[in-house]
Formats: C-alpha cells, structure tokens, sequence
C-alpha cells in the first residue's frame, strides 16, 4: 500500500553531508535529518530517484529542479530536498556536481527506511543495481501532512519533476 | 568461508561503464564483466572500497591507486580494476573524478555477488549505508588464481593499498 494525499509523512531517519560553503568538495560529517524534526510546520517538496549519477536522474529529472529550485522556494517550499537510497556521500556528491550548494538537501535513505515506508522502493537486483531502489516520485508535504504525490510509471519524468510541483504549490 | 591465496576468483558478473574518450562525461552504456572471461590468463590487481565517494576511500585508498597505476602496470599487471557495491553509474563517476580514463576498470558489485562469494561483504545497516558493503581489501589474481589478498580489518589502509600491492607484484 503506497502513500497516498492526506497521509502523515512516515517518521525516518535520512542522512546527509551538510553544504560547507568555506570548502565546498570536502567531504564533512555525515548528519542525520529525521523527517519529523525538520519538516514539521514546513512546506517541503521532496523528489526521489532510483539512483544518483543515472541517466534519466542526471539528465532529466535533477536538472529541472535545480534549474526552478528559485521559483519553487518564492511558490512557498520552505525547503527542497531529494533523496535516493545511494549513501550520504554519494548524494553529496551528485549534489556538488550541480553546485546545488544549500539549495536543494541531498538527503540518502541507504537502509529503505523512508522508501519502504512509503511503499515505494524496488529490488532492483534484476538490474544488477542491488536490492534498494526508490521509485521515481515528488511530494509536496505541509507540516508533514502529503499534499501532492507523483509517482512515475514509466520511464522519464512527469508527475515527479520540478514543473508539476510547481504547478501544485 | 573467507577467499585465501591459492583459491580460484569466483565466476562473478560486475558491471561498468566503459571510458567514451570522445566524451568522458557521458553516462555510457552499462557493460557486463564475467570475471573468468575478463581476466582468464591476466594478471589482475583488483582492489576493493566500502565506497564509492566516502572519506577514507576517497583520501586514502584510491588516490594511491592512481598515482601509482603506472608502476603497476610496469611490474606486470594487465588489468587495474576497482570494485564496490555502488552501482555502475556511480563508480563511473567517481573515477571521472580522478580522471582514470580506462586506466583503472570502475567495476559493480551492486548485487553483492562477487563480495559474497568472497566472504568479503558487510551489512552497512546499522550505519545507514545499506545492506551491502563490500570489506576493503585487495588481490592480485594470475590467470583466475589467488596469489595475494590483504583485507584490511580495521579503518585505514595498509594491506590493502598500493604500495602492498605493488611489493607482491
């Protein structure tokens, strides 16, 4: 059973590797964000994709976002984060080779524990990509309540990206 | 049971992608890797991270590696491959990182088949890293024999580096 419009957002722990603006490719400490904690009395749009450095992800689905990360935050997104179930140090990563600095939380679920929360995580051993893949999808979450799920069926991006979010906030 | 000298490298499929030198920073097409196709009657130095993009593989591990692939190569090794857990996209990544071109092979293990059927395979779960880590060691194999392997058993590089290596060739 997938989340769906009106749930309360599942209570998990993500990690990440804050923005240190001093020394940007340095790879600082990992954190932990615990959902609960930092998005509640928050809008949060939150995107998910099944792998950081993939094709579609890289070239389709970061970009929209990091391109409309301003506009998204005037629409009233107190926050903008993605998240994926590659660990804290790859996201950092992936998320420097945008320069998305602070702008957009580049939060990793290694352990599945907000994906199968959500019902929304794959195997993906069949693909040799290991058994922990989050499906692709947006959310716009209001003091941890859903307000808008996307979840793509397809390859390509739709109803997870940057455009149709905006489009709902 | 844990791999020692003298065992024969388990028949394992790894994934990469493969060096594009008219355009590095493509995401190229995924290719398979049968270890006993690939490195049936090679000499083989193949080192393993945690990894990809984390601290001490980042700062200790790898940079050795490709400082020193040259000398490597000279004392007989034919091939150079680094593997993890990560998934191929992301281990493409981080050797574009370090420039290696198709100097040192960026392998997957994204399933964990290979590091399981080396006993050589942790669960980061506790740590929020996912349920497959590969152990930090390395190996040289000779036409699909063990001759070497150093896994290191606490943080840091030692047997596993380089250097190591190097002194076995």
């Amino acid at each position: 059973m997938s989340v769906k419009i009106g749930d309360v957002l599942p209570n998990a722990v993500l990690t990440y590797i804050p923005y240190n603006a001093q020394n940007p490719d340095a790879c600082g400490l990992p954190q932990q964000l615990k959902t609960h904690e930092a998005f509640k009395g928050k809008k949060v749009v939150l995107f998910a994709v099944p792998g950081a450095f993939t094709p579609t992800c890289s070239e389709e689905h970061m970009p929209g976002y990091v391109e409309q990360v301003g506009e998204l935050k005037s629409k009233g997104a107190d926050i903008v984060a993605c998240v994926a179930s590659n660990d804290q140090f790859v996201m950092h990563a992936w998320g420097n080779s945008y320069k998305v600095k602070d702008d957009i939380l580049m939060l990793s679920d290694a352990n599945s524990e907000l994906g199968s929360a959500l019902g929304l995580v794959n195997d993906g051993t069949a693909r040799r990509m290991g058994p922990i893949r989050l499906a692709r999808f947006a959310m716009i979450i209001d003091d941890l309540k859903v307000i808008y799920i996307g979840v793509e069926t397809a390859p390509g991006v739709t109803v997870s990206g940057a455009s149709a979010v905006l489009a709902k906030l």
